[in-house]
């Protein structure tokens, strides 16, 4: 599980995978508000790029992992 | 139904019916490499022939039987039984498919996804034969071409314009530098995910973009209705990566993704009068260039360099013509020319270089997307489609079917099946009334429900009208594959044969015109076998050496008329009397007495057949009695009509529909049984003095015609009387068999009803007489007899 | 008119090329295999060629080095293939094809190359009647 729910806050750790999408999906379904701490995540997988794309959470932190951060950059800030 | 489509069914059958034989014939030599070639190329011909239209289910089929075949042919599979057999599977699977969808009559193939399941297990079967044999090839998913001719991501422009003028500076000074830039947009298909694909790590292994853009192919959904696993994400980026690393890159998805290598931009072109080209003429000439290029940069040495430069060179004039460039001839030439002197691409490569710096290309950078205006950051979905050159049927028809709806033949036959039991139903209704009256004595509820019943009666009878309707198709189903068959028959034979064919809009039920084909084939094929004669015997009979088969059909009250006629030889009634005597079938009495006519039905009669020598196309003495039964099984009737010298017509008459059976309901020793009432030409009561014993048969004479008279008890093989009615008359139902008549003595003739016709199943399916059971409305079982048969 | 000749020993392939190549104005000449192929291009030149990889007698890569291997004008070659391996398409340009695509062709997507390689411009391409 790459995911820790902090109130408002989801903490990605490392990679998600692809059932990950579900689940971040769901909660970001139930909490609108919600934002995503990015900082420690190498490597998401497309579907969770597809719902964060979809989503448009507030990012509280962007990957330290530089290429990744650019690619959701763009994918979320056209 | 389209051509194409025509021709591909058509092929198809062949190549399945030759891939059948090879395979028995590779069983007795599995060492054969030419049979297992040729094979292979069949299994090969037949996929790349479903490619072209959206079967993906056949599709996977025969790429998995391909790829065992390939594994076969290249000895890393023994040939053994459980190949033979698999293959076999598969094909008869993929001859289903054929044959559904040569039955659908569409213009479009038909949606086969219903048997997609069948399909994965077959390939997988397929696959699990070869896996056995090697490890380590690379799984069926990945290297499998999407199924389904994925659309191709749209080959829009690059609106390079449209980029942030920053970037567009950037990327000219990059291509000017010489890097080797390229644009690449990625569309994953959407079942991408469940094939274990991540896009997103095949895009990050990329390495850093000079511009990259991450979007949606359709517009996200709210948040609750979407599908987080199906992938409609696309990304674009320049790369400054060789355009061969980004084909090797994705080289199993090559249909999802466009990689255009990019050119440093030019002073627009003042040379040229030409319009500047379009999207898709730029991006055929760059997929042009880049190949001539990549063939250009070969390195061997074979016999036939000299005619592949020159190929490159008349490709690389053609290429730059067609984007409006007239090229330096002369340069070209010479270029060539040192090439072919020093077996070198060298001099072209440099040519072609040259003729790129010069800029005086019209460039693909300076093109903006038909259509989209240059400040359209996104251009929409439709305005990066290329304008299609040209209109291709299979698009065109799709749109036109929008007013047809297409349903499964299942639920037509759930609703036929429905209103058939509504129909029995409501026939209760009539016992209901007369149990309300007989005994409960109210005879005003009596009157009401005989009156509700006649409204449902009516709208029972107009829904199974309308249901009827749906069922009914066009006798051209059957009947268009008689021009090949004649044409081919005629051939075999040797004859020539004009086949005129009328009415072929003519309607039936399904069940109907499905089961004419047979019989009509046999027909036919007799008439050319043995009705039509050779041109030479035409000719010396002073008829034109063109033979005439008409098939003509029409609709005649509530039946359908199928007449094949021809202008052969006709049939010779003494021959056929002659024939009949040898055979037994009749004996030295009848050979005088029968009329012409009569002796020429005795071709229906079993065991008879007419050819003089077996012949391979009407096979051995499957004869016209066949075709009788056939067509007596939808309770059709065959008339032969036949002028010698001058040609035989049979007349093939069937109802419209066979849904709904009208039956009289008649008893015999205390039992019910029904009688199709298509059968039954009258019910009479004849008194016991009127029945006469003639040669021991029973007779009464009915309007001046002697009738013979036979009990049903006695056809029943029942040991008891018929019993008369008070006034000591027999009830007589007068039946038509063919064109006799003959009554059969019953105890009474009762009402008419309708009913739905079940065949007899089980144990009493081979009982002989009746034609099926019924339910009727008071619950009972009614047997239906057939005459025919019981006599 | 600019002549086409198309080589497949699928006669359904043939017809879908031939019903494009045909609306686009061109003449089509068909050829089952390769060594019927060659027997055309001795009776008289063609402006292009669209080759078939797997057929009987003499395959695609055969057939394009006969042809390359001639003292005649080299007009463009397409080879049409079922396979997108990169290893055939460096086979296909090795034997002497110009281009190389995969089945099955969108026919926009033919009609274009084939423009192309005809060398038609823009102006000669319009959408045929």
């Amino acid at each position: 599980m790459a995911l820790e729910f902090k109130k408002v806050t989801a903490v990605v750790s490392e990679q998600m995978t692809v059932e990950d999408a579900e689940i971040l999906l769901d909660w970001l379904i139930k909490h609108p508000r919600g934002r995503i701490n990015l900082s420690a995540c190498t490597h998401l997988h497309a579907a969770n790029l597809q719902v964060l794309m979809a989503a448009r959470p507030r990012i509280s932190a962007w990957p330290r992992h530089a290429p990744l951060a650019a690619w959701i950059k763009a994918a979320l800030t056209p | 139904m389209n051509p194409l489509l025509d021709q591909f069914i058509t092929e198809g059958r062949d190549i399945l019916q030759t891939i059948g034989e090879r395979l028995l014939q590779l069983e007795d030599t599995p060492d054969d490499s030419a049979l297992m070639g040729e094979l292979f190329r069949l299994v090969h011909t037949l996929k790349g022939n479903s490619g072209l239209f959206d079967l993906p289910e056949m599709t996977r089929v025969l790429h998995a039987a391909e790829d065992l075949m390939d594994a076969v042919r290249d000895g890393r599979r023994p040939f053994d039984r459980p190949v033979a057999d698999r293959l076999l599977e598969a094909m008869d699977f993929v001859l289903a498919l054929i044959d559904e969808i040569g039955d659908s009559a569409e213009a479009a193939p038909p949606n086969t996804a219903r048997h997609a399941n069948d399909a994965l297990e077959l390939a997988n079967a397929l696959r699990g034969l070869l896996a056995a044999a090697q490890a380590t090839t690379p799984t069926a998913t990945e290297t499998e071409p999407a199924a389904t001719p994925a659309p191709s991501p749209a080959p829009a422009a690059m609106p390079l314009e449209a980029l942030p003028s920053r970037i567009q500076q950037e990327l000219t000074q990059r291509l000017e530098a010489g890097e080797p830039l390229c644009w690449l947009t990625y569309e994953p298909e959407e079942e991408c995910f469940f094939k274990g694909e991540d896009p997103f790590h095949q895009i990050l292994q990329l390495g850093e973009p000079c511009w990259r853009r991450v979007s949606s192919r359709e517009d996200w959904p709210p948040l609750a209705e979407l599908d987080a696993y199906r992938c409609i994400l696309r990304f674009e980026a320049i790369l400054n990566t060789p355009a061969e690393a980004l084909h090797e890159h994705f080289r199993y998805i090559p249909e999802q993704v466009r990689i255009i290598p990019l050119q440093p931009p030019a002073p627009t072109s003042a040379s040229s009068s030409e319009p500047p080209p379009d999207a898709e003429t730029t991006w055929s000439f760059n997929v042009v260039l880049e190949a001539q290029r990549e063939i250009l940069g070969l390195t061997d040495n074979p016999p036939w360099l000299s005619g592949r430069l020159r190929a490159v060179a008349t490709t690389l004039e053609a290429a730059f013509a067609s984007i409006g460039q007239v090229v330096e001839r002369d340069a070209l030439e010479q270029a060539l020319h040192s090439a072919d002197a020093s077996h070198s691409s060298q001099p072209l490569l440099n040519w072609l270089d040259e003729q790129q710096r010069r800029g005086d290309t019209q460039l693909p950078t300076a093109a903006s997307p038909p259509g989209a205006p240059a400040e359209d950051i996104a251009p929409p979905p439709e305005a990066q489609e290329p304008q299609e050159p040209i209109k291709f049927g299979r698009r065109a028809e799709d749109r036109l079917a929008g007013h047809t709806l297409k349903v499964d033949q299942a639920k037509v036959d759930r609703l036929m099946n429905l209103i058939g039991e509504m129909v029995v139903t409501k026939n209760a209704l009539p016992y209901l009334a007369n149990r309300a009256e007989e005994v409960f004595g109210t005879r005003e509820l009596a009157r009401e429900i005989k009156a509700q019943y006649g409204i449902i009666n009516r709208i029972a009878e107009e829904m199974q009208d309308a249901i009827m309707q749906i069922r009914m198709m066009p006798v051209s189903f059957v009947l268009q594959r008689f021009p090949r068959l004649v044409r081919d028959t005629a051939r075999k034979l040797g004859k020539e044969v004009r086949l005129v064919m009328e009415g072929e809009s003519t309607e039936a039920d399904k069940n109907i015109i499905e089961a004419l084909a047979d019989p009509l084939v046999h027909i036919v094929r007799n008439s050319l076998d043995h009705g039509l004669e050779s041109p030479a015997e035409r000719s010396a009979a002073g008829k034109p050496t063109e033979g005439r088969l008409t098939i003509s059909a029409r609709q005649e009250s509530d039946r359908v008329v199928i007449e094949i006629s021809d202008d052969g030889r006709g049939i010779d009634p003494d021959r056929i009397r002659r024939k009949a005597y040898e055979r037994g079938l009749i004996g030295e009495p009848e050979l005088e007495r029968l009329t012409d006519q009569e002796a020429i039905n005795l071709v229906f009669a079993a065991g008879f057949s007419t050819a003089e020598q077996v012949s391979d196309l009407s096979g051995r003495g499957v004869g016209m009695d066949v075709v009788r039964n056939a067509i007596a099984c939808v309770n059709g009737a065959v008339e032969l009509h036949s002028q010698l010298g001058q040609g035989t017509r049979l007349r093939l008459s069937l109802p419209l529909s066979m849904a709904v059976t009208n039956v009289m309901i008649i008893e015999s020793a205390g039992q019910r049984f029904g009688v199709p009432m298509d059968r039954v030409a009258e019910t009479v009561r004849v008194a016991r003095n009127d029945i006469r014993t003639i040669k021991r048969r029973l007779t009464t004479v009915l309007r001046g015609r002697l009738v013979p008279l036979v009990t049903l008890n006695d056809l029943l093989a029942l040991t008891i009387e018929q019993v008369p009615n008070d006034d000591d008359e027999f009830a007589v139902l007068v039946v038509r068999i063919g064109a006799d008549h003959l009554g059969i003595i019953v105890d009474d003739c009762r009402e008419t009803v309708d009913i739905i016709l079940k065949p007899l199943g089980g144990v009493l399916a081979g009982l002989g007489g009746y034609a099926g059971s019924a339910l009727l409305g008071d619950g009972s079982v009614l047997l239906v007899l057939n005459p025919r048969e019981l006599l | 008119m600019k002549r086409i000749l198309v080589i497949d020993d699928a006669a359904t392939v043939r017809l879908y090329h031939r019903s494009i190549l045909e609306e686009l104005g061109f003449e089509v000449t068909e050829a089952v295999n390769g060594l019927e192929a060659l027997e055309r291009v001795a009776e008289g030149d063609f402006d292009l060629y669209l080759v078939d990889i797997n057929m009987p007698k003499l395959d695609g890569y055969g057939f394009l080095r006969e042809l390359r291997g001639k003292d005649m004008p080299q007009a463009p070659a397409i080879m049409v293939s079922t396979e997108a391996g990169a290893n055939d398409q460096k086979l296909a340009f090795l034997s002497g094809a110009n281009l190389y695509i995969v089945k099955p062709v969108r026919p926009e997507r033919l009609a274009s190359h084939v423009l192309t390689l005809l060398g038609m411009t823009p102006n000669g391409r319009g959408a045929p009647s």
